[in-house]
């Protein structure tokens, strides 16, 4: 990131928390609506040792999902007839190191790191770990999601990933 | 039951109809340490795909159940496997779990071999050493005994005495074809991979590969789940792009399949509903003139797995997945999976191709991790009584029939038994005949 706003990192720290906040509480409907219809969700696989996939079109990802995407995972969620995610675990985002900056478009971007632990009674806890980079976007209704890019360090996957436990 | 014979945990009853596994078999301990020598320590094991290994010095590592081997392209352009142990002391000499390292210097002590695996460096080697010493030791990598490729897929075993590849993948090998055929100018593993972890026994994977039983009930979710998402997502996208989910829900409405083709392989095959949504549907003109009609049809308009004994698959239904599980505990097996893609298909082919493929293949997917919730629950639930109840593994039965059905004849395969419909349980039965007879065998 080049540059690095105070402000602007104190305003997109809240809407990162508000949204963990928002997953940790099972709340759907809240959590979706922090993104923007055009939003892409994006957790990229492990590439070779040290990277990771790129072109998303030309390399496989762990997660690439466009707002239909999210949505039809809050269905298989909210359906629980899933096998691995019913019940559900329970999970706490710890997100920190966030610093913003304002881009030429008028686009925000920011960086941050995260831990999710889940627990379920039935398996062993799970912690994991990645960086996020977003990109937000000023609206009437304040900063959206308009792309989140979310980086897995695990290379040897435990449990079922999706969307609310990374 | 720790010395029980593979034989007393198959009832195989062919004259009486009857086919039985103890579920002993998924759990007990002392199986697993006698599978490692009997089955792996003998068996051709999948390393890699070529693709993966194009340029001189690449390297993939792999593992023969608990022996760490790794597959690397020579200085001449030949694909050779050695054990991933210097010769010196011992330790692992790859970096990483793939990568290029024309020279393969040893961490620990400085050795060094090229890519062939010839010693090229001994630190201190006429100071330290006396040439009988040297001779004695064998400064040169230790090669697998055998490595094999067919169309592109790379094998070794540590057997010197192994049967050749071909004959060993047998029957299965027009059904490995129709994942090498895709495209002239051959396959390629795509960049991004993933390995995942299942706390069950690695045999309820092999079964699972083939098993077409639970997809209506396990993966009914992943269908309503993609329907909901192309509802969502309006009418506007490429065909391509969609997922056919009429496989899952509507199995009366379309033909299906499995097969036993012998030394353990096993295929599963249900017609697509509407092949126009496989990504190699764009091809199909080609693929007919080059192949016929028929093979054109198994591999566009048809979906199948193809279980490669004993850890080892294809699976061309959803998008085109290479699964590979190894075990490493009688409880804990781990799940490489990889992406593998005709080169020079089109554009919206390949992005098809990989969205389809990190629907269903993947941890992070809608539909993997229910198969893995799905074989933990298994195996924990086996271990009910001491695992001394029986799997009788008597669906399909009675539809099953000898040899080949119209549509293996259509490709030219030839099944040992064929059962018209993918909800039966008699494929099992060539994996479990291979199984037992490498337990029990000399």
């Amino acid at each position: 990131m080049s540059g690095f706003d105070a402000a602007l990192t104190a305003e997109a720290a809240d809407l990162l928390y508000r949204e963990a906040w928002h997953l940790d509480s099972r709340d759907w409907a809240a959590w979706l609506a922090l993104y923007s219809e055009d939003a892409i969700f994006w957790a990229p696989a492990i590439a070779g040792e040290e990277g990771f996939s790129g072109d998303p079109d030309n390399d496989v990802s762990l997660i690439y999902l466009d707002r239909a995407g999210l949505e039809a995972r809050i269905f298989r969620i909210e359906g629980r007839d899933s096998f691995a995610s019913a019940p559900l675990p329970h999970t706490a985002h710890v997100v920190g190191n966030v610093r913003a900056a304002e881009t030429k478009g008028a686009e925000i971007e920011v960086s941050a790191t995260w831990l999710v632990n889940s627990f379920r009674r039935t398996d062993p806890p799970i912690l994991r770990a990645g960086r996020y980079a977003y990109t937000l976007r000023r609206t009437a209704a304040g900063l959206a999601i308009a792309r989140k890019t979310v980086y897995v360090l695990d290379d040897r996957i435990v449990g079922p990933i999706d969307i609310f436990n990374i | 039951m720790t010395g029980a014979s593979a034989q007393s945990l198959v009832d195989d009853r062919p004259g009486d109809g009857i086919f039985r596994v103890r579920r002993a078999a998924f759990v007990e301990p002392a199986l697993f340490e006698r599978e490692l020598e009997r089955i792996f320590q003998r068996c051709w094991n999948y390393i890699c795909h070529d693709s993966q290994v194009r340029e001189r010095g690449q390297y993939v590592r792999g593992s023969i159940g608990r022996y760490p081997v790794f597959a690397i392209r020579g200085l001449d352009g030949e694909i050779r496997c050695f054990h991933d142990s210097c010769p010196h002391r011992g330790s692992m000499l790859t970096r990483g779990r793939s990568g290029v390292q024309p020279t393969i210097t040893c961490r620990y002590h400085g050795w060094a071999f090229n890519a062939d695996g010839r010693c090229i460096r001994v630190r201190g080697r006429d100071a330290g050493y006396s040439r009988e010493a040297l001779e004695r030791l064998g400064t040169d990598l230790k090669p697998v005994a055998r490595v094999a490729s067919y169309r592109g897929f790379v094998f070794a075993s540590l057997d010197p005495d192994v049967e050749d590849l071909e004959t060993f993948l047998g029957g299965a090998r027009p059904f490995v074809d129709l994942m090498a055929d895709q495209s002239e100018e051959g396959m390629e593993v795509l960049k991004g991979e993933s390995t995942y972890v299942m706390r069950a026994n690695w045999k309820l994977q092999t079964e699972n590969s083939t098993d077409g039983y639970h997809v209506a009930t396990v993966h009914r979710n992943f269908a309503h789940t993609v329907r909901q998402r192309e509802a969502l997502a309006g009418e506007a996208d490429d065909a391509r792009a969609r997922t056919e989910a009429s496989r899952i829900l509507d199995l009366e409405s379309i033909s299906s399949g499995g097969y036993d083709m012998g030394n353990g392989h096993m295929i599963n095959w249900s017609d697509r509903g509407s092949p126009e949504s496989a990504p190699l549907n764009e091809a199909r003109g080609a693929i007919a003139a080059r192949f016929g009609e028929g093979k054109a049809r198994w591999m566009i308009d048809r979906g199948r797995t193809v279980t490669i004994f004993p850890n080892f698959f294809l699976n061309d239904v959803a998008s085109t997945c290479i699964r590979l599980w190894r075990p490493v505990a009688v409880d804990l097996t781990e799940i490489d999976t990889w992406c593998l893609a005709p080169i020079g298909e089109s554009a919206a082919a390949r992005r098809a191709r990989i969205r389809k493929y990190e629907d269903f293949f993947l941890p992070s997917s809608i539909a993997v991790p229910d198969d893995v919730r799905a074989m933990e629950v298994a195996h924990a639930g086996s271990l009910a009584a001491g695992g001394e109840a029986w799997n009788d593994l008597a669906l399909g039965y009675a539809t099953m029939v000898e040899g080949a059905d119209d549509a293996a004849r259509e490709l030219g395969a030839a099944p040992l038994h064929s059962n018209p419909g993918r909800e039966s349980e008699t494929p099992f039965y060539a994996f479990w005949r291979e199984w037992r007879r490498r337990m029990d065998g000399p």
